[in-house]
């Protein structure tokens, strides 16, 4: 089966160089038959990706330890679950999903649009065939997964064993989390290649602008959420698995995942600049394909060992390829650009400085200024070394104190964007939308203050979170006033119908809600507590309201590990509430330990108990309990933006409920009421 | 008797918090001026943890480290100095942030310029846009400013919308 995967990896290297040069001349002559042969070719490539990597995966479900990358990442005990998750868990394995994330993504591509935008699509397909080339020369020259096990023999030649078992995939990595977070994450990466392609595509196809941004929506969309699942994901398997207390430490892989998501975030906003007004075409041409940099750049980081990181499991010299191919990506996209730039030319001017254009310049401002904070941060120990001579680490706190006003700055323009009106926002409308909540948030701080908290930028963030609240739910409130008083229904269900008419804007507010949430769980660090305490059994400690008596310890063989579990009873106002059990496990296979805490999670807060190991002094079981205050929210949040984003990618429910329910006027058309109505709330907003 | 004994358990509980005290500054700093201290530098295990943050038990660097924060709060050393013996022993890489100082000033100077150069560029490109649009009110039907004519433009766009649909 190793050999076969490799074949079928190999042919798929060839059919991607058929598609990336059969696609380029079939630009230049037009053929019909030439374009639908770099059509199939590129179908054909990922479909021999799905093979290679179907291959890797049943080597590691029928235990073939004579494939080095088995041997190096799994072992018989290893449960089902985790042997899927190993495909991802070293450089070879991870570099092929990377591959076949992408064909996923190419493959739906080519059929979506096989009977579609005839001169456009050669264009794509040459683009994805040549990201598609770069890994898959990785796959097959640089870092294959189905290199075999063997040694050399006296006689030059090369003698191939198997072995019994494997050493078995990395503790950190065998937790549920694992399973789905790398999938997750690497589907943004990869994502970021569709709108990319197609930019590209439409730069070197001369089309002015508008339509590839409305072609990949969708998946600029899909991608993006994806990415922010994969980054919380990542932050909650931080928390539940590492034990040191918090979610985010501003590690450079962490920070590299983070970066995309800016630029993208900041992409999805300023498209609407493009889709409404025909303004930023060029911006938004730079900010994709700075997207799609980043994703290669946070891949490359992950893999060179340039920064040092946690995430130091795929380290190796594959750093200087995507170096070269990052060197490409630009030549080629500024060559583009400075050949096709006047194909790009704004069509329509700014009115007025209080607008949602200039309110989406500087969201814009924000989200970049943020990137390029955290991506000089990550790098700084490497250019302190080039030019100083000696490194200078950047951790957590630099990044915090970076990156909290710089967060605070965007929640208030979440709050103040979506409310201001294209072209010119009047006074008047100005006092009408943002007095209440202004007063609102107001009196909120006012009250927080007055109850003692003097956190600033804690104080600062419940405010703008308050404020931001107020303007969605009042929002919500006017639109669904309107359909209330049409529809002889409740305000809920309203609001609920509401949503589904204009799935864009209203999945946008969702959204936006969500990342109110995360917000506030983020706000809640400043009154993070623990203690860490040498335990005997009987003992307790305090932390908050909370009491923590170790009762016992006691110990459970499992089929691929041993752990040691302590049972700590939680008693709240001299009233025992329940059990946590953290527990630390050793792997037998790698001799590797790891930790498995217990949390009880509240919307209020979390306790959080980590059992740490035996003190190396007395022996005696070392207790660290952390209160961390709004977690919870945090993942709520995330819960609620993928709904939003969900929301946002459905189609607008047709307005069949306002044509039954409005009271046509004598002698009016049946159309007529169905644009008034829209016309009542849809004014300035989108 | 009873007040032999009473004696006795007294001790006994003192020395209970003596040895417990001493057990815990293994792991954990004794002033609050020690912590903050600690806070400011990465614990050296390659872990990549602010110091007061490894979790690692059995950590041999981090214990020797917070020994040390602790034995120099104690003796009455400034802050100034413990980092500097911490940079002396470990390098610059020993910090958790960059100094406020020297090179490390970049860092630390790099985002406010960020954020200070691109709100300049957005309010220069507003105010263009804004100059433009006035501009183009008043001369409308003005030569073309690109390079290609206004004629080519057009035929690319309705060239697009034909070839394309969503």
């Amino acid at each position: 089966m190793d050999v076969f995967g490799s074949f079928a990896l190999l042919l798929a290297l060839v059919c991607a160089v058929y598609a990336f040069v059969g696609g380029i001349a079939a630009i230049y002559t037009r053929h019909p038959l030439l374009v639908k042969s770099t059509r199939q070719a590129g179908i054909a490539t990922c479909a021999l990706i799905f093979t290679a990597t179907f291959s890797l995966e049943y080597l590691f479900f029928s235990d073939n330890f004579s494939a080095a990358y088995v041997v190096s990442h799994s072992n018989r005990s290893l449960p089902t679950f985790y042997k899927v998750a190993a495909l991802w868990s070293g450089q070879e394995g991870s570099l092929l999903f990377w591959s076949f994330l992408l064909s996923v993504y190419v493959i739906s591509v080519l059929l979506v649009y096989r009977n579609k935008n005839g001169e456009l699509m050669p264009y794509v397909g040459v683009v994805l065939a040549g990201v598609q080339i770069f890994f898959l020369t990785l796959n097959n020259f640089v870092a294959s997964p189905f290199k075999s096990l063997g040694m050399q023999n006296p006689a030059g030649g090369f003698d191939f064993f198997t072995r019994i078992d494997g050493n078995g995939l990395n503790p950190l990595l065998q937790y549920p989390e694992m399973v789905i977070h790398p999938p997750n994450l690497y589907s943004g990466y990869t994502g970021f290649t569709i709108p990319f392609a197609f930019a590209l595509a439409a730069l070197l196809a001369r089309y002015p602008g508008e339509k590839w941004i409305h072609l990949t929506r969708k998946w600029t969309m899909i991608a993006w959420c994806f990415q922010t699942v994969g980054i919380l994901l990542g932050a909650h398997w931080a928390y539940a698995v590492l034990g040191w207390g918090g979610y985010w430490a501003w590690d450079p892989v962490e920070n590299a995942s983070l970066l995309p998501w800016l630029t993208g975030t900041a992409f999805l906003h300023s498209v609407m600049m493009q889709e409404k007004r025909g303004m930023m075409k060029v911006w938004n041409v730079w900010l994709v394909f700075t997207t799609f940099l980043l994703c290669i750049l946070g891949t490359f980081l992950t893999r060179s060992g340039v920064v040092s990181s946690v995430h130091a499991f795929a380290q190796s010299s594959i750093g200087s390829w995507f170096v070269g191919f990052m060197i490409v990506i630009v030549v080629v996209c500024f060559t583009a650009y400075v050949k096709n730039r006047d194909y790009l030319k704004s069509e329509n001017q700014l009115d007025s400085v209080v607008s949602r254009e200039s309110s989406f310049l500087f969201n814009n401002l924000i989200l970049l200024v943020s990137c390029i904070a955290v991506l000089s941060g990550t790098l700084f120990p490497v250019f302190s070394e080039w030019i100083s001579g000696s490194r200078i680490s950047v951790g957590t706190p630099f990044f915090n104190k970076v990156n909290i006003p710089i967060g605070l700055l965007l929640m208030f323009l979440t709050g103040i964007g979506p409310l201001l009106a294209w072209r010119k926002t009047s006074t008047d409308s100005l006092k009408r939308n943002f007095g209440w909540p202004l007063l609102v948030a107001l009196i909120s701080g006012a009250a927080l203050f007055a109850a003692g908290m003097r956190q600033f930028y804690s104080l600062v963030c419940f405010m703008l979170c308050i404020f931001v609240t107020a303007t969605i739910s009042m929002e919500f409130y006017r639109g669904a006033r309107v359909i209330k008083s049409r529809g002889n229904m409740n305000l809920f269900s309203a609001a609920y119908e509401l949503a589904w008419r204009n799935t864009r804007r209203y999945g946008g507010y969702i959204v936006h809600m969500g990342m109110v949430l995360i917000f506030i769980g983020l706000a809640g660090a400043a009154f993070n507590r623990d203690v860490q305490k040498d335990m005997q059994p009987g003992s307790t400690m305090q932390i908050g309201p909370y009491t923590l008596l170790l009762q016992s310890s006691d110990s459970k063989p499992e089929k691929n590990y041993s752990a040691e579990r302590m049972i700590v009873e939680v008693i709240k106002n001299n009233k025992p509430m329940m059990l946590l059990y953290p527990e630390r496990r050793f792997f037998t296979t790698n001799e590797q330990s790891g930790t498995m805490v217990a949390i009880y999670s509240t919307l209020l807060e979390d306790l959080y108990v980590v059992y740490a190991g035996q003190s190396p002094e007395t022996n005696a079981p070392v207790i660290h309990a952390y209160l961390n205050p709004l977690v919870k929210w945090i993942w709520l949040g995330g819960v609620i933006v993928v709904m939003g984003t969900i929301v946002a990618l459905m189609p607008n429910r047709r307005n069949v409920f306002v044509l039954s329910a409005v009271q046509q006027p004598a002698g009016a058309t049946p159309a007529a009421p169905a644009l008034q109505t829209s016309a009542t709330y849809r004014e300035g907003h989108d | 008797m009873i007040r032999f004994r009473r004696r006795s358990a007294r001790i006994a509980a003192t020395a209970l918090v003596v040895v417990a005290f001493c057990v815990n500054s293994a792991i954990a700093q004794k002033t609050p001026q020690a912590k903050k201290i600690g806070g400011k530098f990465l614990c050296m295990c390659t872990c990549n943890q602010v110091l007061t943050q490894c979790n690692h038990v059995g950590c041999t660097t981090s214990t020797s480290m917070l020994k040390k924060i602790d034995q120099a709060v104690a003796q009455g050393d400034s802050e100034e100095k413990i980092t500097q013996s911490f940079v002396q022993e470990f390098g610059t890489t020993v910090y958790a942030e960059p100094p406020k100082s020297g090179i490390s000033l970049v860092a630390w100077a790099m985002p406010t310029v960020y954020l200070i150069i691109g709100a300049v560029l957005v309010v220069f490109v507003i105010a263009r846009w804004r100059k433009v649009s006035v501009m183009s009110a008043r001369t409308a039907g003005a030569a073309h400013p690109s390079h290609i004519s206004q004629e080519l433009l057009d035929r690319a766009r309705s060239r697009a919308a034909r070839d394309t649909e969503d």
